[in-house]
């Protein structure tokens, strides 16, 4: 990047399986309302839009932001729209700090949400692929297979999966914003039934609606605002394709590839001593060990020993999702710029009861497709 | 202005526009299109440090169906990449935008749709507010009828004038080998075909086509090397509006007034008529005669009255495939100024005014200034 990116606000919505309330104008608005707030901007403060998604199928409505460019307070502005899967949460706020990085926009607004109750992710999440049977799976369908490699070449032991979902509930319980957040012990999920094995009911994503908004800034603005900005030491984004003959599913390349290039960018060399708080993609438990392992926090196979030591809990050495992460919260589009939000306010000393003490630098993570689409940004106290 | 960095159009492919590829999947249209966009600007796809395309998941049919093309537009081992559900030209605005921020310095810009596997009638109404809007049944015929009506009625132009555009661009259209509908009819005969939605008649809404589209751009230093004339982007602008259709004037374009005025400053240039031609993203005579306007042309009806050549392409009228239509107006502008417009290029052109659109009655809209010469020096 040519110039530094800042964070300035963050603001989202509560986050649930149905907010009834509102209506996607409406329920964006919010967000959007509270990042602005947060930055202590407004609208016209604003140079341009960058709005993500995941696929349009999940509301019905094609193409949002022709429509939501009243909500946005996107009238008379530019205004993109980004869909790269499930990491376009996380590649929205990337390509809104391009826009600032450019020096053509002083400030940008980016947001991302998903309302799915107002469709249907199961129909939506399983498309058809040419000359391959349709599984009607969904992604859990999808993802199981790849996590029941992983056990089998790691030799993990079956509890980890449970282990990692019942820290996320705790996780969440913390965070205000969260949508699953009553109790839920390792034996509750051992107990809850196989959904797409190994994968359990309660070691799932839920389907939730809600939207998050993030104002970004350049140096000099970002310095003029109310109060200390996270600054984007580096991000990325990294694809490879569905069919390549040998592809590692379970560690895809493009994901080492995305953590090498950011870790560099940020000058780091030793991610697991020197990254403070870590939000990872985790739509389903087995995915903690396995980006510890892909985003090299963890050797290869070794993600699963962090985890049954407890290294990556709230209070211990490397705290993973302290915001209760996919796991609680999924609002398709949106759960990737959570994780970029989530570690950007980690920054900023600003996550609350969930504020993981002295952290400097974090890293945010979102990946989607077939495990193909991987977008990492890493955020720190100093420029 | 301050000075950015020289880019520019160096490389540009399309698959044929037919009604229907009934034996291609979008993957298998695209493939050689990537191949060919590289083989035009003399390099290999390892030369290329990012990529972007623009599709949409409504248009194929499926969720996620950008997904489909990683493995035809060369993501082995992983790229840089990402995806616009937008038309390509947004995709060509956000790889201008990193190449500004030096986050890449070649790219390739992929646009696809396969638009006889659906119905655009029923997909393009899906884009309008879900209450109001899309529950009336509109589609892009009807709401482009109630802007043509809106315009006629200020303007006073008539059916007659109507017309004349088309015609205009289907003869335009009759010496373009790489458009869909490719014979003159004359606004006589135009006049005759049936309404589809009053008052637009058939010949005046373009054809229902698919494509895929690979444009290529590098910065300043590579691009020399890819082309041997590469096509400079002097300033882009692109601007949206409200969508409530009773919000905001049908009859003019602010949107593109405002692009146009920031591209236009960012290019140096104080107005169109300091281009020799210039491109247009209309898909109806209505909404040419608004651009017109916005950009500060003539109308053109009665005759030429000098100025830039407008529309040499045929325009969307003469071919109208979906995520493909802006980003094929950019190709037009760098076919003109790079010498490969064939039989309609407009001799000694330097400099073109790109348009192309997005959403119902001219909803965004982005505008490109771009140059045979460096713009920054």
């Amino acid at each position: 990047m040519s110039r530094a990116v800042a964070v300035v606000g963050v603001g989202q919505t509560h986050h649930n399986s149905k907010l009834p309330d509102v209506n996607v104008p409406e329920m964006v608005r919010i967000a959007v309302d509270r990042a602005l707030l947060d930055a202590g901007l407004s609208h016209e403060d604003i140079d341009a839009i960058v709005l993500g998604k995941a696929p349009d199928p999940l509301e019905g409505i094609m193409q949002p932001e022709q429509y939501l460019a009243g909500a946005l307070g996107a009238h008379m502005k530019p205004i993109i729209r980004v869909h790269t899967a499930g990491s376009v949460g996380c590649t929205t706020a990337l390509t809104a700090a391009t826009h600032v990085a450019s020096g053509l926009y002083g400030r940008v607004l980016t947001v991302a949400f998903e309302k799915q109750s107002e469709g249907n992710a199961m129909w939506a999440l399983s498309p058809n692929y040419a000359f391959t049977p349709p599984m009607v799976a969904g992604a859990g369908g999808f993802f199981a297979p790849y996590c029941r490699a992983y056990i089998m070449r790691s030799g993990a032991p079956s509890h980890i999966g449970a282990v990692v979902a019942a820290n996320a509930r705790e996780n969440a319980a913390r965070n205000e914003y969260a949508h699953l957040r009553d109790p839920m012990s390792v034996e509750d999920v051992l107990a809850s039934p196989m959904l797409w094995d190994p994968i359990r009911f309660l070691e799932t994503c839920p389907s939730s609606d809600g939207a998050i908004a993030i104002v970004m800034a350049n140096e000099e603005l970002a310095k003029k605002g109310p109060r200390k900005p996270a600054w984007l030491k580096a991000g990325a984004t990294f694809t490879e394709p569905m069919y390549v003959p040998g592809r590692d599913q379970v560690s895809p390349l493009a994901g080492r590839t995305c953590a090498k290039f950011v870790y560099e960018k940020a000058g780091i060399k030793d991610p697991w001593n020197e990254i403070q708080v870590a939000e990872f993609y985790v739509p389903f438990s087995w995915y903690e060990p396995m980006w510890l392992e892909n985003l090299g926090f963890a050797p290869l196979n070794e993600g699963w020993k962090a985890v049954d030591r407890g290294d990556q809990k709230f209070g211990r050495h490397l705290p993973v999702n302290p915001s209760g992460g996919v796991l609680n919260t999924n609002p398709i589009g949106a759960s990737g710029m959570l994780r970029f939000g989530e570690a950007a306010l980690q920054v900023m000393g600003r996550a609350g009861e969930h504020q993981v003490p002295g952290v400097k630098t974090a890293l945010g993570h979102a990946y989607g497709g077939g495990a193909q689409y991987f977008s990492i940004a890493i955020l720190g106290t100093e420029l | 202005m301050s000075k950015l960095r020289n880019v520019a159009i160096v490389g540009f492919a399309q698959a044929p526009i037919v009604a229907e590829n009934p034996h291609r999947t979008a993957p298998e249209m695209l493939y050689p299109v990537v191949r060919q966009a590289l083989a035009n600007a003399n390099v290999e796809r390892k030369d290329i440090d990012y990529q972007c395309a623009g599709s949409s998941d409504y248009v194929d049919g499926r969720a996620f169906s950008f997904s489909q093309v990683m493995e035809v537009m060369g993501a082995w081992p992983p790229v840089q990449d990402s995806h616009v559900e937008m038309d390509a030209a947004w995709a060509a605005h956000l790889v201008w935008v990193k190449m500004q921020a030096e986050e890449c310095d070649a790219a390739i810009v992929a646009g696809f749709g396969k638009v006889s596997e659906g119905s655009p009638m029923h997909v393009l109404n899906l884009q309008l507010d879900p209450f109001y809007h899309a529950s009336l049944g509109l589609d892009h015929v009807s709401t482009s009828a109630l802007q043509a009506s809106a315009y006629m009625a200020k303007s006073g132009v008539d059916d007659a004038g109507l017309a004349q555009v088309a015609a205009r661009n289907r003869a335009a259209g009759a010496k373009n080998p790489d458009t869909q509908l490719r014979q003159a009819v004359s606004a006589a005969e135009l006049q005759k075909t049936p309404f589809v939605t009053s008052p637009l008649r058939e010949g005046y809404l373009p054809p229902i086509g698919e494509t895929a589209t690979c444009l290529v751009l590098a910065a300043e230093g590579k691009a020399e090397k890819m082309c041997d004339r590469p096509v400079w982007i002097h300033g882009v602008d692109h601007r949206i509006e409200f969508q409530t259709i009773g919000a905001r004037d049908l009859t003019s374009s602010a949107s593109t007034k405002l692009a146009a005025k920031n591209a236009f400053e960012m290019a140096g240039v104080k107005g169109v008529n300091d281009a020799q031609v210039v491109e247009l993203g209309s898909t109806t005579p209505a909404e040419e005669l608004i651009l017109r306007d916005a950009l500060g042309l003539p109308s053109g009806l009665g005759g030429t009255s000098g100025g830039p050549v407008v529309n040499p392409s045929g325009s969307p009228l003469c071919a109208n495939p979906l995520m493909n239509t802006g980003l094929l107006r950019l190709a037009e502008g760098f076919r003109q100024l790079s010498g490969r417009a064939g039989e309609r290029g407009v001799a000694g052109a330097k400099r073109a005014v790109v348009h192309a659109s997005g959403g119902h009655c001219l909803q965004q809209n982005i505008v490109w200034v771009l140059g045979t010469e460096r713009r920054w020096t």
